[in-house]
């Protein structure tokens, strides 16, 4: 253990002193917004400082069981805006709630502490240390509204389902580490890759050991049909959290898997294909398809978002397919859908201001009319969601769609199956516009006003929902670096 | 003025959402200002649309004003723009009709007046986009660009049943436009696989290059072009792809409707002659025989419900589909007369049924219905509007000297060096035209004022004078370009020469052995 160690892994422990300071500063001065939200901003800040200084050079710490390379650097980066993003959002939903400020944000950078940790993983041990640390907050967040019943509910189904596919998950490692005798990632994969060099088929301890991993995984982000928790926690939590738990653990999950199925499984690949094949298909089509019979906005992104998970699925079959695009797709695709759908969530927290508020469609009717800056904001995410071009998710889906082409049969099949599906998707997005522009308000409700805090990030996912559309070639670079760095 | 130093294509595409964005601006009480900037916008890429008539040399190379300019390199993907004959021709379509429909929006579109007038200057941007697009990824993105605007229009300033007509006009065209979306990443992705290299893997020449030296499999252009064919074939819209049509232009404000059908359906065949063909021809040609059938049954099917249309626009609609179906059967058939009246007949159909559709708005200003029953007698009390309205009637019925005349005489043309009973077929259905055309007019303009018509009384007013300018730029056009079809064919002969001999190099595959 050397100092060296402790530099490589900077950002991960300053990730966690701006969480215990956002506490300890709120034991100071009890209640008040302003220093959490300087604390835990500026802090958020810095780390990106330390992700970007350490980013520089490749390096590992700790005999190997902790690594930076340009996914990490690239993984921490969004990671962090998410947490950014979320703090900007929170406050004007959580205060007339009377939702502790402080802890949401501590309990937030937490999360994030852990989905770092997962990005820079190269000990299957620590990368369940990491997925431990990023869901345990993301309980506590879920149920963060601890007088609301819904909100209590959707936790403890979130924590029940999620503690069952953590211990699968385990017990998949488990099996895994037992037949490879390693821990280490690039130990498994060496070991792996000998058999898979071999021409014996696959013995049952690695198959049991394959099913467990992709069971627990698929769990985590909520792939079909292992989604049954998503749609309850989603629409318990309050909005700001579910704005958060739909992209940062889902993309903290997808660094997971990159990191277990790319790198350590990877030699594997044309045994996991199939069964990833499947699960991108079901995915897709059965999120977007309960999607389109839901009449409650936050329901119904809950539902769009495991769509989105299966879009993602197919950058990664793509990848097995043989094409190192289909992961660039996915990690692509991962920061296009955290930016339009922390924005679209951002949208519904905002209108639910006023406690009371339900995210039901009715709540949009006449919004073009009442708050037209708002509306079409919405309709700009929303758009994107659907994946209409010049916007961030219509490149992300391009992208993915133009590795799984290139993977050939039968990934490519997986292309067309992805088509069909967004424009299935087209009608339930767009009928939000509906209600915005085509409907008349329900009840005459004041525009609410909202803070500054809330346009400063309506305005950051904005800008970024139209960059990554319409000059995606910054971000791809990036993307192909990082995607180079693990396979 | 010297025009060659600007980015003219450019300067047309952007001008108009230069101007949404200022009207963005504007605060939305002060509607002279809005309707004024939105008009003014309009007319000034109008007239920088009339320079690429001026600047365009017919003998020249098939592309000019070419602009190129790297956009997202690491797919080879750039911003190109360059037009044709064909190209020119639409773009001019296109400006024209839209500052007139701006101009006709003026009375019927009281509400949300700001809202309107960006969503019609973006959807200026998706259409000419589209028209000048010489990379494939940037078509792509103007031709979805248009269905948004669109969708807009329809759903906020449309008829009683709207919302439907308008999702099932997105969800339509998104299923067509997605799958080409793959078929465009399929074919860059060939390309670059052949070639090793991204560069030019968008690019339309180079493609168009690939293509002609073989480099698409047969198997791989009947998917290609499937893709591309749906998405195509829904927006002319082909039968049995027509069904959102009727739909969409019966809620659609007058405006949309002249939009809807004088640019939006012609995408469709643009894309055919522009893509289609030259990068496919193999399995244009194995699948041409299915397609004029299907244009057969279009033009029949379209006049024959036209017939029994008891509704002015939705036999408008109709008409379209039979009208549309000249168009693709022009195209299918690979020769010169056909393409020929393919392309007068997208610009003459243009014309025609976007004045038809400003005809059907006006009356229905004045008396909220649209039914031909209740109609009756208007020579009488309104004798401009029913001379105009018979002038257009009988320009889309083909009456020689009006310029639908030519374009579906030299479809015709084509079809019976073709086959003559193809074109014997087509030409019975110009009988049917006539008929539900005339018929519908006799019923509209002849005899007793009706009943309904007389309890309207002083509400019935002949055509005020900016109803009338925006008539007479279509009805002029539409007689310029019947006695002079020339005017449009010399434009365009680069075009249909470089197309047919591009498709000439394809042979049809054996669908029963291919590989």
């Amino acid at each position: 253990m050397a100092w060296a160690d402790f530099v490589t892994i900077a950002p991960l422990i300053g990730a966690i002193l701006v969480a215990v300071a956002v506490v300890l500063v709120d034991m100071a001065a009890p209640g008040r917004r302003a220093p959490a939200l300087v604390v835990s901003l500026g802090g958020l800040a810095v780390v990106a400082l330390l992700v970007l200084v350490t980013g520089q050079t490749p390096a590992t710490a700790f005999g190997g069981s902790y690594k930076v390379d340009a996914l990490t650097t690239f993984l921490d980066l969004l990671f962090l805006s998410i947490a950014a993003l979320t703090i900007l959002f929170a406050p004007d939903y959580l205060e007339p709630r009377d939702l502790p400020i402080a802890e949401f944000a501590a309990v937030l950078i937490f999360a994030i502490s852990g989905t770092m940790l997962i990005s820079a993983s190269a000990d299957l041990l620590v990368l369940f240390l990491g997925l431990e640390l990023m869901v345990l907050p993301g309980y506590l967040l879920a149920g963060f509204a601890k007088r609301d019943a819904l909100s209590t509910e959707g936790a403890i189904k979130y924590f029940l389902l999620g503690s069952f596919s953590s211990a699968i998950f385990l017990f998949g490692l488990a099996f895994v580490w037992g037949l490879t005798g390693t821990t280490r990632i690039a130990g498994v994969a060496g070991a792996l890759g000998a058999i898979a060099a071999g021409s014996a088929p696959l013995s049952a301890g690695l198959a049991i050991g394959l099913a467990f991993l992709t069971t627990g995984v698929a769990f985590k982000i909520a792939a079909v049909p292992f989604h049954y928790w998503t749609p309850d926690a989603y629409q318990g939590s309050p909005t700001p959290v579910t704005g958060y738990l739909s992209v940062g653990p889902k993309v903290g999950a997808f660094a997971l898997i990159i990191r277990l199925f790319i790198e350590a499984l990877g030699p594997l690949q044309a045994d996991w294909l199939p069964i990833i094949w499947v699960l991108a298909a079901l995915t897709m089509t059965l999120g977007n398809l309960v999607a389109l019979t839901q009449t409650n906005v936050k329901r119904m992104l809950a539902y769009s978002s495991i769509a989105h998970t299966g879009y993602m699925l197919v950058g990664l079959a793509a990848w097995a397919g043989g094409r190192i695009e289909g992961l660039e797709g996915l990690l692509y695709y991962g920061a296009a859908y955290t930016f339009m759908n922390l924005g679209a969530f951002a949208v519904v927290a905002a209108l639910q201001r006023r406690p009371g508020v339900t995210s039901s469609l009715d709540t949009f009717a006449g919004l073009g009319r009442r708050e037209p800056v708002l509306g079409v904001l919405m309709v700009l995410f929303l758009l994107s969601l659907t994946g209409i071009p010049p916007t961030a998710g219509f490149f992300g889906k391009a992208y993915v769609i133009l590795a799984a082409v290139q993977a050939g049969p039968p990934v490519n099949v997986l292309a067309v199956i992805a088509v069909l599906n967004a424009a299935a998707a087209a009608f339930y997005y767009l009928r939000v516009v509906v209600y915005m522009y085509m409907r008349d308000p329900t009840s005459e409700t004041e525009p609410a006003r909202h803070g500054g805090l809330v346009w400063t990030g309506l305005w950051v996912t904005t800008a970024l929902t139209i960059a990554l559309g319409l000059f995606p070639e910054t971000l791809a670079e990036i993307v192909a670096s990082a995607a180079r760095a693990v396979s | 003025m010297d025009i060659s130093g600007l980015p003219l294509l450019s300067i047309i595409t952007f001008l108009p959402l230069a101007g949404a964005i200022l009207i963005a601006f504007i605060p939305r009480g002060s509607l002279g200002a809005i309707r004024a900037t939105a008009l003014g916008v309009a007319l000034v890429t109008w007239v920088f649309s009339l320079f690429l008539l001026l600047g365009f040399a017919p003998t020249h190379t098939p592309f000019q004003f070419v602009e190129v300019a790297d956009w997202i390199p690491v797919f080879g993907i750039r911003y190109q723009l360059g037009a044709d004959g064909l190209s020119v021709a639409l773009v001019v379509l296109t400006t024209t009709l839209t500052w007139i429909s701006i101009l006709a929006s003026f009375g019927p579109i009281r509400e949300r007046v700001k809202e309107y007038m960006i969503s019609f200057l973006i959807l200026e941007v998706g259409m000419v986009g589209v028209f000048v697009a010489l990379d494939l990824f940037l078509f792509y993105i103007f031709w979805e660009v248009v269905l948004v605007p669109m969708y807009l229009i329809i759903g906020i300033w449309g008829g009683a049943n709207r919302i439907y007509a308008t999702i099932k006009f997105v969800l339509y065209t998104l299923v067509g436009s997605l799958l080409m979306l793959v078929a465009i990443l399929a074919t860059a992705f060939t390309f670059q696989a052949a070639t090793g290299s991204w560069s030019g893997a968008f690019d339309f020449e180079s493609l168009r290059n690939f293509a002609a030296s073989g480099g698409f499999s047969g198997t791989f252009q009947l998917f290609a072009f499937l893709a591309f064919f749906l998405a195509f074939a829904i927006k002319v819209p082909m039968f049995p792809f027509h069904t959102w049509l009727p739909d969409a232009h019966v809620e659609a404000p007058t405006a949309g409707s002249v939009i809807l059908a004088g640019i939006l359906l012609k995408l469709g065949g643009y894309g055919f002659i522009r893509f289609a063909l030259p990068l496919f021809p193999d399995a244009a040609h194995t699948l041409a025989p299915a397609i004029i059938v299907l244009s057969l049954i279009a033009i029949i099917y379209g006049a024959i419900v036209a017939l029994v249309q008891p509704d002015l626009k939705k036999l408008v609609a109709y008409s379209s589909v039979s009208h549309m179906g000249f168009v693709t059967l022009g195209i299918f058939i690979f020769q010169a007369q056909g393409l020929q009246g393919a392309i007068l007949q997208m610009v003459n159909h243009g014309l025609i049924t976007g004045a038809l559709f400003l005809l059907v708005g006006v009356i229905y200003e004045r008396t909220h219905d649209r039914s031909i029953a209740r109609m009756g007698g208007l020579g009488a009390p309104v004798p401009v509007y029913a001379a105009t309205f018979g002038f257009f009637v009988f320009a889309s019925a083909g009456l020689p000297g009006l310029s639908g005349f030519v374009g579906e005489f030299l479809v015709l043309l084509g079809a019976f060096v073709y086959s003559p009973p193809v074109a014997a077929v087509a030409a019975l259905v110009m009988i049917l035209a006539a008929g539900y055309l005339l018929w519908m007019f006799q019923r509209v303009a002849f005899g007793e004022l009706s009943e309904f018509l007389r309890g309207l009384g002083d509400h019935l007013t002949d055509m005020r004078p900016a109803e009338i300018l925006t008539l007479v730029p279509l009805g002029t056009l539409v007689v310029v370009f019947g006695l002079f079809p020339g005017l449009i064919l010399d434009l365009v002969q680069g075009t249909v020469a470089t197309v047919l001999h591009d498709v000439g190099t394809g042979t049809a595959i054996n669908l029963l052995f291919w590989q």
